[in-house]
């Protein structure tokens, strides 16, 4: 069922050309927009992978949460440790076993 | 029964006195570890102080490691004799920060780093970012002393617009070698690009890889850059992958197709008798994502075994220092160990420390 409609012969135009990729080529689904820097990523949820999901998060995902700020790898929300929370992860070693250790960070 | 217990003490004096290379890993926090492959532990974690090890480069002489650090744009310069930093600054400053795009590659005199930088000012009312450019840092001056412009049509191929493509340098420190979705050969001097080759890194979706792939790869011999590449025609565009051979003095190359290119490729762990080689090949994405091993006949350039395995979200790829163990290591605290002929899982090292993805430097 569709729920827009083209109006004018650009809208019009727009759709055929966004149909006529989809038919063409085997492109992989559309990923969610992630602006670029681990604090600007506000999704939900602690973290979540590259396509929107958890599929893709390591397991434990504790095994995650330093590459979330420091090579960004993941979207999440961690603390910003280069400009206020410099500290935060200093007394966890291994974030999967010592995880407890990790500083509460209250903004 | 005394012949058997002889025999033990034979073997138990043997594997002490077994002799094995040196891992370097970058570590939680702002730690550098020294891990002995024979003893199975690490030996020494030498402390930095400019921040997160972000990026690890050995000399061609193997006696210095470089280390570049994400905190504040820091270099430090280890000395592996001693296992102690002789040298760390900083790029930042409190209006200024530097961003490493590439990994860097010292100059063989150890005197210069050759790295992408992007630099961004903090002005009165906003931020000014600048364009990747190419830079070298002084190392006895302690800061960037030169940089210059990119070109427009390299932009993109020196890695996704951001500089990330990695470096290789020529034995004599002349030519510069980047490896991006092209091959660029620049000269030191004045960062001038004398040639360029359509010649790609595979892609790594998903994968942990921090300087875009080259020094994923294992560079035993100096002047030589021997790695995968994928290539395609110019009619319908079939992607091949093989092994490119670069000769980094004369700035020959030749590259040998192997098959159709996979989705995604991990850097080539060549063994130090050049026999063989080995890669990581993934199918797949996110949760349904499968990996295996493919072993390669260097004499012959064909596939001449696989194994899938059970692979990890995000890892790196590395290979002992005597060519017989596979490791792969990164996104925790282990280092997974696979024996090279079977590739078999055989057992796993805990180092105490979650890693970087700095990388993993082997020092015979």
């Amino acid at each position: 069922m569709k729920h827009i409609r083209a109006v004018n012969k650009k809208a019009q135009r727009i759709i055929d050309a966004v149909e006529d990729v989809v038919a063409l080529q085997d492109q992989a689904p559309a990923r969610p927009h992630i602006p670029t820097g681990c604090s600007l990523s506000f999704s939900p949820g602690w973290e979540v992978d590259s396509a929107g999901g958890t599929a893709g998060l390591c397991q434990p995902v504790e095994r995650d949460i330093y590459d979330c700020y420091n090579s960004c790898f993941w979207p999440a929300q961690v603390p910003d440790h280069l400009n206020n929370y410099p500290d935060w992860s200093s007394k966890c070693a291994v974030a999967t076993k010592d995880w407890r250790n990790l500083d509460l960070v209250f903004p | 029964m005394r012949r058997f217990d002889c025999s033990l003490l034979l073997l138990a004096a043997f594997a002490t006195c077994a002799h094995g290379a040196t891992l370097y890993m970058g570590t939680y926090h702002d730690t550098v570890i020294a891990f002995d492959e024979a003893k199975g532990q690490i030996v020494d974690t030498i402390q930095l102080s400019t921040g997160l090890p972000s990026n690890l480069r050995l000399s061609q002489d193997k006696k210095t490691l470089y280390v570049t650090t994400g905190d504040y744009s820091g270099i430090e310069v280890i000395d592996l004799a001693t296992r102690k930093v002789t040298n760390h600054f900083v790029l930042n400053t409190p209006t200024k920060r530097i961003r490493f795009g590439a990994s860097g590659v010292p100059d063989p005199q150890g005197k210069y780093i050759y790295t992408v930088t992007t630099e961004m000012n903090k002005l009165a009312d906003h931020y000014e970012i600048g364009k990747p450019k190419y830079t070298v840092i002084d190392l006895a001056a302690q800061k960037i002393t030169k940089t210059f412009d990119v070109a427009k049509e390299d932009e993109i191929a020196i890695g996704s617009g951001r500089g990330r493509a990695s470096f290789d340098i020529s034995l004599d420190g002349k030519y510069l070698y980047q490896f991006g979705e092209k091959v660029l050969i620049l000269n030191a001097d004045d960062f001038k690009v004398t040639d360029r080759m359509d010649l790609a890194k595979p892609d790594l979706p998903g994968m942990e890889d921090i300087g875009f792939g080259g020094q994923l790869d294992s560079i035993g011999q100096p002047g030589m850059h021997v790695s995968l590449f994928n290539s395609s025609d110019p009619i319908v565009h079939n992607r091949v992958f093989g092994i490119g051979r670069f000769d980094l003095n004369t700035r020959q190359m030749t590259f040998d197709p192997i098959g159709p290119a996979p989705a995604a490729m991990m850097g080539l762990q060549v063994s130090p008798d050049k026999t063989h080689a080995y890669t990581v090949v993934t199918t797949g994405t996110l949760g349904n994502k499968r990996c295996e091993f493919w072993q390669i006949d260097m004499a012959n350039d064909r596939i001449t075994s696989a194994r899938e395995f059970a692979c990890r979200s995000r890892f790196s790829f590395g290979m002992s220092g005597d060519g017989q163990k596979l490791y792969v290591y990164g996104a925790g605290f282990e280092i997974d160990v696979f024996d090279a002929a079977t590739l078999q899982h055989e057992k796993t090292w805990d180092l105490q420390n979650d890693t970087t993805g700095g990388g993993l430097i082997v020092v015979p």
